[in-house]
């Protein structure tokens, strides 16, 4: 591993102080530098929320979209660009709420990209909602008598989609999230990674202790390729919650389509008006 | 003009209508003839009441008519519907087994369609039996019909073929053998004639595959969804990557990640979904991402009239999106204009940098109409994206001309990002309030080249198409037209020219930028003005009044959910 970080960005980050995000950052830089990937051939996509920021923060290119709706352009980049290493930067309430349903299809089509979640089970940027992800009877100012709806479970979600890649981490393990971040990139296919991440400002439940005290990892004799022993994995969550890939399946990418298909189309190419003029004939 | 027929074929959706106007236009069309096509359909599969509206002429022709010369009814609903339309010396096909009519008088024709098919070989040929016995109503070749069938069939192999030629050869001599002395009119065919027959959705689509375009995402609505078949029909043959989403919202924001990449993209709805386009149209605006939209219209709100027609999101598209952006608008007035408005729509969206809206509607995306074969070296797909950055490259470099440099990754060993937020020449996030100016500043420069560009009004005075540089010879009534209403309008004109009434039309291609300069002078003089509009406000005339004081003098408007017609506006002046 080479020791310079081709990533590191020298400005200024505007997140709180011990908030879990600055090590998912250092985790994403360690993963892409371990890989030698080279800053310019990277893409973070990003919607809104203090993950989302993460694109800025990073030496990289990015493309920081709006809230929810990072997947359908991460999906139009890597599409086009297939040389691109493209990861999304994003959090739970941007990829689990306002943006759920590109969720679901975005693995559907399986596009090879890498789908790193912060969460931290609140609406960090807004001050303190809940999130698809907050433990029922959480009080905010926005559900002042607990919350009432179940937590959405990324974990068998992804499997239940047949998603190629779903791991869970904990962000204070950098190491360990990096080597995850790092799978997942080379995974073929949509890869789905959820980061456990304190938000110590907002989530006075869900703390570096809480999360502490629960986050095991998995054992070497688990087999991430069993889906049924995947998805009774996925439901553990409690007083102990399992950290790792806890599933890992093939199938043909978006990206392999396309190639199979022969379409790819270049920049600042002009269509062949040969071929154009063919198709007056048809009319 | 020496003769102009209208034709309607009418029946419930599945009775084949289609089918048989095809075979009919592309005859007449291998004949040199100008036709005309309009379909009036329901929003359902099977069944209730369509008709489509066929228009034929040794020169060309613009939009339907009322009444008809020749009605072809398919079931005895559609012979209660249209037989007054008909009139006297006009014929009225029907089959006696299957269509029920009180009192025939000397217009109806009984062709037993039905039986006929069955005779050659199968029912479904019903179709080709009827379009036989018009073809040999217009006294059109019979040989000419035999060689279109053979093409038409030729991918579904020989016995297909044979078939449909004899039941054509059945259709057409039926009609002979018992109805030899109708003289209906003389059609001269115009073989050195070279047509090209295109409906609106395909000009579009044509003109985006020659535009370049590399992506499109979309999500089906009608009227929308041609565009988007017809491009997805061409996407591997010309390289490009097609994406059904599974919403609007993603369909924008797929389009603008392409674009990212430095695709030219683009993506197609309509009405509803445009609204959910809403905030990625203004993140397009904010990081200046060029992308083409094409919003073919129907009548709202919500789901409204969903198969039927209306131009009622023009000041919505001039609008749409939160915060302050500037775009292109293009309203192309017929499907040769559309063809080539939609190749300058890449390229100009490509060149400053803004989203670029296409606004058809349900009358413009499935007309069918004759045209001159386009002329592909007019307008060509050119890309101003620069080929070589330095490594210091600021994606939002500020720029006299508010345009900045576009790059896409890996173009070199620079990095870039592209935000949402209000940003620095970099890229990146600022709430500083010095800057924030500076770059809606820069993006609003833009307008003043915008202006310059593609899309003067045309001024339609009597036979002449006057270039935007006219200055004498000023009609007193002048309609404004814009869009799909080229063409009833131009025939209006034609009308009241007969009757010696000085008359003209200003049509807009491009409603945004306004072209200000060039509307004050075509109207300056003019005693009326009346804008020609599908919507109940007269959205058109309102703009005109706040982009340049003028105010029209009256509004001819129609939000029935149909296209208008020269019989229509002429009662109304
Ligand atoms: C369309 C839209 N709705 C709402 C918002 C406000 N908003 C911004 S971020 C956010 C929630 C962020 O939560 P999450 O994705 O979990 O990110 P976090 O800040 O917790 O990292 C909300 C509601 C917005 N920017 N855009
Ligand atoms: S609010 Fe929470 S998630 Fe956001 S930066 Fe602060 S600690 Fe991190
Ligand atoms: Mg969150």
């Amino acid at each position: 591993m080479e020791n310079t970080n081709p990533f590191h960005y020298e400005g200024e980050l505007s997140w709180c102080p011990g908030c879990g995000d600055f090590q998912i950052l250092k985790s994403v830089e360690k993963a892409l530098t371990s890989l030698n990937k080279k800053p310019s051939e990277v893409v973070l996509v990003s919607g809104i929320g203090q993950a989302a920021k993460l694109p800025h923060y990073m030496k990289a290119n990015g493309f920081n979209g709006l809230h929810g709706r990072a997947l359908p352009p991460a999906f139009g980049i890597k599409s086009f660009n297939r040389d691109l290493t493209v990861l999304v930067t994003t959090g739970d309430g941007d990829c689990y709420g306002e943006g759920g349903n590109h969720l679901i299809h975005a693995i559907r089509r399986n596009i090879d990209i890498t789908v790193i979640v912060h969460n931290n089970q609140v609406y960090g940027l807004t001050k303190g909602q809940a999130s698809p992800t907050s433990e029922v009877g959480m009080v905010t100012k926005t559900q002042p008598f607990g919350v009432v709806s179940l937590p959405f479970n990324p974990i068998a979600f992804a499997i239940a989609m047949d998603t190629p890649f779903v791991a869970r981490s904990y962000s204070k393990d950098i190491d360990f999230t990096a080597d995850l971040i790092k799978q997942g990139i080379e995974t073929k296919g949509f890869a789905l990674i959820d980061i456990l991440q304190p938000c110590v400002s907002f989530n006075k439940i869900n703390t570096y202790q809480w999360y502490s005290q629960r986050a095991y990892k998995l054992d070497n004799n688990y087999d991430p390729t069993n889906r049924v022993k995947a998805f009774e994995k996925s439901l553990e969550w409690g007083d102990k919650i399992p950290i790792g890939v806890i599933y890992r399946s093939q199938r043909q990418t978006y990206d392999e389509t396309l190639d199979r298909l022969g379409i790819k189309p270049q920049v600042n190419s002009q269509p062949d008006l040969s071929k154009v003029k063919s198709l007056l004939s048809e009319f | 003009m020496s003769f102009d027929i209208s034709i309607k074929i009418a029946g419930q959706a599945g009775q084949g209508i289609q089918s048989i106007a095809e075979i009919l236009l592309k005859v007449l069309k291998l004949n040199g003839l100008h036709v005309f096509a309009y379909q009036d359909y329901m929003s359902r599969v099977r069944g209730g009441h369509n008709f489509m509206q066929v228009r034929i002429s040794d020169s060309p022709v613009y939009s339907i008519k009322e009444d008809c010369n020749i009605l072809v009814a398919l079931d005895t609903n559609s012979v209660d519907v249209h037989r007054n339309e008909v009139p006297k010396g006009g014929a009225i096909i029907y089959d006696p087994h299957s269509t029920m009519v009180d009192s025939p008088d000397n217009r109806f024709i009984p062709i037993p369609m039905n039986n006929l098919a069955k005779e050659v070989g199968s029912p479904i040929l019903s179709n080709t039996i009827s379009a036989g016995s018009i073809l040999a109503l217009l006294d059109i070749n019979k040989m000419d019909a035999e060689e279109f069938v053979k093409k038409q069939f030729a991918k579904k192999g020989e016995e297909v073929i044979e078939k449909n030629l004899k039941a054509l050869e059945r259709g057409y001599l039926y009609f002979l053998e018992n109805f030899r002395s109708w003289k209906f009119t003389d059609i001269k065919a115009q073989k050195n004639n070279k047509l090209i027959m295109i409906n609106g959705s395909e000009a579009v689509g044509f003109g985006a595959i020659a535009g370049g375009c590399q992506f499109i995402a979309a999500y089906p609505m009608s009227p929308s969804t041609g565009v988007f078949t017809y491009i997805t029909g061409k996407a591997k043959e010309f390289n490009i990557i097609s994406e059904q989403a599974e919403d609007e919202i993603a369909a924008i924001n797929m389009a603008l990640g392409a674009s990212f990449s430095g695709a030219r993209a683009m993506t197609t709805t309509s009405g509803g979904g445009l609204s959910l386009m809403a905030e990625g149209l203004s993140l397009a605006g904010v990081m200046e991402a060029p992308v083409v939209v094409v919003n073919a219209q129907r009548p709202g709100p919500a789901t409204g009239l969903a198969t039927r027609t209306g131009q009622e999101d023009l000041e919505y598209v001039l609008h749409i999106g939160h915060g302050e952006f500037p775009r292109f608008v293009f309203a192309p007035g017929h499907p040769e204009e559309a063809f080539y408005t939609t190749i300058h729509a890449f390229n100009l969206s490509d060149k400053y940098q803004v989203p670029a809206f296409i606004l058809i509607d349900q009358y413009f995306a499935d007309t069918y109409a004759t045209a001159k074969e386009f002329d592909l070296n007019k307008v060509k797909a050119i890309s101003s994206q620069p080929s070589a950055f330095s490594n210091d490259y600021k994606r939002y470099q500020i720029t006299k001309s508010g345009v900045s440099p576009r790059a896409y990754p890996m173009q070199g060993d620079f990095t870039f990002i592209a935000d949402s937020h209000e940003h620095t020449e970099n890229g990146h996030i600022t709430e500083d309030g010095e800057v924030r100016n500076k770059m809606v500043e820069k993006r609003f420069r833009k307008l003043k080249g915008m202006q310059k560009e593609f899309g003067k009004p045309t001024y339609y005075y009597g036979d002449k198409l006057v270039p935007s540089s006219f200055k004498k010879g000023k009609a007193k009534t002048v309609f404004l037209a814009w869009g799909s209403n080229y063409g009833v309008v131009r025939e209006t004109v034609d009308y009241l020219k007969k009757q010696k009434r000085s008359v003209a039309m200003l049509h807009f291609n491009r409603i945004y930028p306004f072209p200000r300069k060039e509307a004050i002078a075509f109207l300056k003089g003019a005693k009326e003005i009346i804008t020609v509009e599908n919507n109940y406000q007269g959205q058109f005339g309102n703009i005109l009044k706040a982009e340049t004081g003028i105010e029209v003098d009256g509004k001819i408007l129609k939000y029935d959910g149909r296209p208008f017609t020269v019989e229509y506006i002429l009662k109304r002046i």
